[in-house]
């Protein structure tokens, strides 16, 4: 099996192998050879020993930014996928609708903008409120609002799709 | 003696007064929103009963509610905790009226001691330093200014019904008063439902230093030393110690008369907390008095070996209190950290959202007073703070190294922690040295980067994610299985056929 990983802002390519006995496994990165014995302690948790050394490793099992908890290390990572890699190169260039999207679980506050307003990149479009703090969330373009999914008392979930700014 | 105690409160601190109940041999009642009704506190109470939807002022603010089940139960005692109803004269009337004992002060100690600018009467009455500044609420912003010129600037606003920070304002020249004065009574307003505010001479890079006191219904207080809160954020505090690393005995002393004088003198008892400034001087100034538990307490209950909770209990049923003030030594050092559903990386923005994954430290010398567990869904409608974690060594240095040792064997996946932030403040050379105050954190965090160190070798981290893919769907076979503890343990229950029987062999 081989992939792409991003980790720690670079991307390193992956090959791996199961070897003898069970929980052995041969892991090349970026073509440099790794032996590891991997043990799972409970789901998520992994004991890896490599080379003598032991490490506790954790998947964090956010869900929407993958991560790893190594010793007192939170390291997010991504697994390449070819069409994800696509589909950012779209947003960057703006030139299609984007969705303001909720950053966490909260209530509507209040509304900046209406629909049909011309708004900049940044600009303050709605304002949820989350563990009595307040949180801007901005427009992610210059455009125009094309469609308001909430109102004020609204409950949002994370991800949730507020806005279209076109 | 208490049969059952009403608990009006949630998270870690509902679960560590029932654990005490328990102890005590006292059952317990839970109360709950909608948004708790999976929370710890509901699971491990013995009664639990519903109040309503998450927002705090339809549920714990609903002290006609919570008197009613507290009825309906035949509970003897309400434990208010902090926060919430904690601090509310009225609710503990209503309860006196109820004959239902409110753990904690009479009412009227409360009024005197709740509000700050009576408290500030108080202590001028007790004897007590204070910072120079008015004890009454100020009329306009005309009066504040008369007031600021007589004691110098810079000057501190402040809410009269305040607390947490908010209606706050740190005013350093005659021009801006007005308009922060303006802006701190509107806060104040909307948080406390009290727009008054006072002001007070601004101590420059003051410590917050704090007394715990017990005082029984006999007239009989003692203090059980001091706790420092200088570690806070925007007048929060994040972490903190007992004893302090610059209170002798001496000093120790006059803070801990100075607060007994003060709380014999407002008819004070059960446990409540005098805080003060200490400059660097070293002399001390009263800031106020928190009339409740506080959520700090346990560093005090590990030096001191005295167990809080069970005292204010005990206090509340009538009993005196079993040691005088010569009984009181304070032993080895104590640290309690904060750990907050917040992201550091992100502005302190709250992280609210499912705890996927929890590993919780244990060990020699470690406490965590915790109200989660894995897979709990942590609420957006209250304070986010998850757990303390509390360690306790012989010495202040030896409490660094056991917290430094605990938190790294902490993991909580799925929310954003400040658990790092902890790492960052116990590295740091001044914390380390002891050279904090109020301002300590707000200065560190200026100063570093939010950028996390490189880790030192991150092949181990991508060889297990690695690993995580490759065994992704090893459940229906399609790919190499990991053996694990839950696999091995099937493998000898089948051998010893003891069960088993949805075990099937696996094939790497």
């Amino acid at each position: 099996m081989t992939f792409n990983l991003e980790i720690d802002g670079q991307i390193r390519q992956v090959e791996i192998d199961p070897a003898d006995p069970p929980g052995q496994w041969r892991i090349r990165i970026d073509g440099e050879e790794v032996e590891a014995d991997a043990h799972l302690i409970r789901p998520g948790v992994m004991s890896l020993i490599i080379a003598g050394q032991s490490h506790r490793l954790v998947l964090d099992a956010h869900p929407t930014e993958p991560a790893l908890h190594a010793g007192p290390q939170r390291i997010p990572y991504r697994v390449e996928d070819p069409r994800s890699l696509r589909s950012r190169r779209r947003h960057a260039g703006s030139a299609s609708p984007l969705p303001v999207r909720a950053s966490m679980p909260g209530r509507i506050v209040r509304l900046l903008v209406e629909k049909g307003e011309v708004v900049a990149a940044h600009q303050g479009v709605i304002v949820v409120e989350a563990m009595k703090m307040q949180n801007e969330l901005k427009s992610p373009k210059n455009g125009r609002v094309a469609e308001i999914r909430v109102s004020p008392g609204d409950t949002v979930a994370a991800g949730d799709i507020l806005a279209i700014i076109d | 003696m208490f049969r059952k105690i009403l608990i009006a409160n949630r998270g870690e601190i509902a679960l560590r007064i029932l654990r005490a109940c328990r102890e005590l041999g006292i059952s317990t009642v839970a109360v709950y929103s909608d948004a708790d009704r999976a929370a710890p506190h509901v699971l491990e109470a013995d009664e639990a009963y519903r109040l309503g939807p998450p927002p705090a002022p339809e549920s714990y603010l609903r002290g006609d509610l919570i008197l009613d089940i507290a009825r309906r139960t035949a509970a003897n005692a309400i434990h208010p905790g902090y926060g919430f109803l904690s601090e509310n004269a009225d609710f503990a009337q209503a309860c006196e009226d109820a004959a239902i004992r409110f753990i904690g002060p009479r009412p009227s100690a409360m009024r005197i001691l709740g509000s700050k600018t009576n408290a500030r009467q108080a202590a001028d009455e007790a004897g007590m330093p204070r910072t120079p500044g008015c004890v009454h609420g100020l009329a306009s912003p005309e009066e504040a200014l008369d007031v600021a010129a007589a004691i110098g600037y810079p000057v501190m606003l402040k809410a009269a019904a305040g607390g947490g920070g908010k209606g706050m304002r740190a005013v350093l020249r005659a021009e801006d008063l007005p308009s922060a004065f303006a802006s701190a009574s509107s806060e104040a307003e909307r948080a406390f439902g009290s727009g008054e505010v006072y002001l007070e001479k601004l101590i420059e890079r003051p410590r917050h230093i704090e007394i715990q006191l017990l005082a029984d219904e006999n007239g009989h207080c003692v203090s059980l030393g001091e706790r420092e809160c200088s570690v806070q954020r925007r007048h929060q505090k994040v972490l903190e110690e007992a004893p302090s690393a610059v209170v002798d005995e001496d000093l120790r002393r006059r803070m801990g008369e100075a607060a007994v004088r003060l709380a014999l003198s407002a008819g004070y008892t059960n446990a409540g907390t005098v805080e003060f400034l200490l400059d660097g001087d070293r002399n001390f100034y009263f800031l106020e008095m928190n009339t409740r538990l506080q959520v700090e307490h346990p560093v005090t209950e590990l030096v001191t070996g005295h167990d809080l909770v069970h005292l204010q209990i005990r206090i509340a049923q009538g009993e005196p209190l079993p040691f005088a003030q010569r009984d009181i030594h304070l032993r080895g050092h104590a640290i309690e950290c904060r750990i907050y559903a917040e992201d550091p990386g992100n502005n302190f923005m709250p992280s609210p959202g499912r705890i996927t994954r929890l590993l919780q430290p244990g060990g020699p010398g470690i406490r965590e007073d915790s109200g989660i567990y894995e897979g709990w869904v942590v609420p957006v409608d209250y304070d986010p703070m998850l757990s303390k974690l509390i360690a306790y060594a012989p010495t202040r240095a030896l409490a660094i190294a056991r917290m430094l040792r605990a938190l790294d064997e902490y993991v909580i996946g799925g929310i954003r922690t400040n658990l790092d932030l902890f790492r960052q403040i116990l590295r740091d050379p001044d914390f380390r040295a002891a050279g904090i105050d109020t301002g300590y954190l707000d200065r560190l965090l200026a100063a570093s980067s939010p950028d996390q160190v490189n880790p030192a070798s991150s092949a181990p981290a991508i060889a297990a994610v690695a690993i995580f893919e490759a065994t992704k769907n090893a459940s229906n076979g399609s790919a190499a299985a990991l053996p694990s503890s839950a696999s091995a343990w099937k493998t000898a229950a089948r051998r010893e056929g003891i069960g088993g029987t949805d075990w099937t062999p696996r094939r790497p």
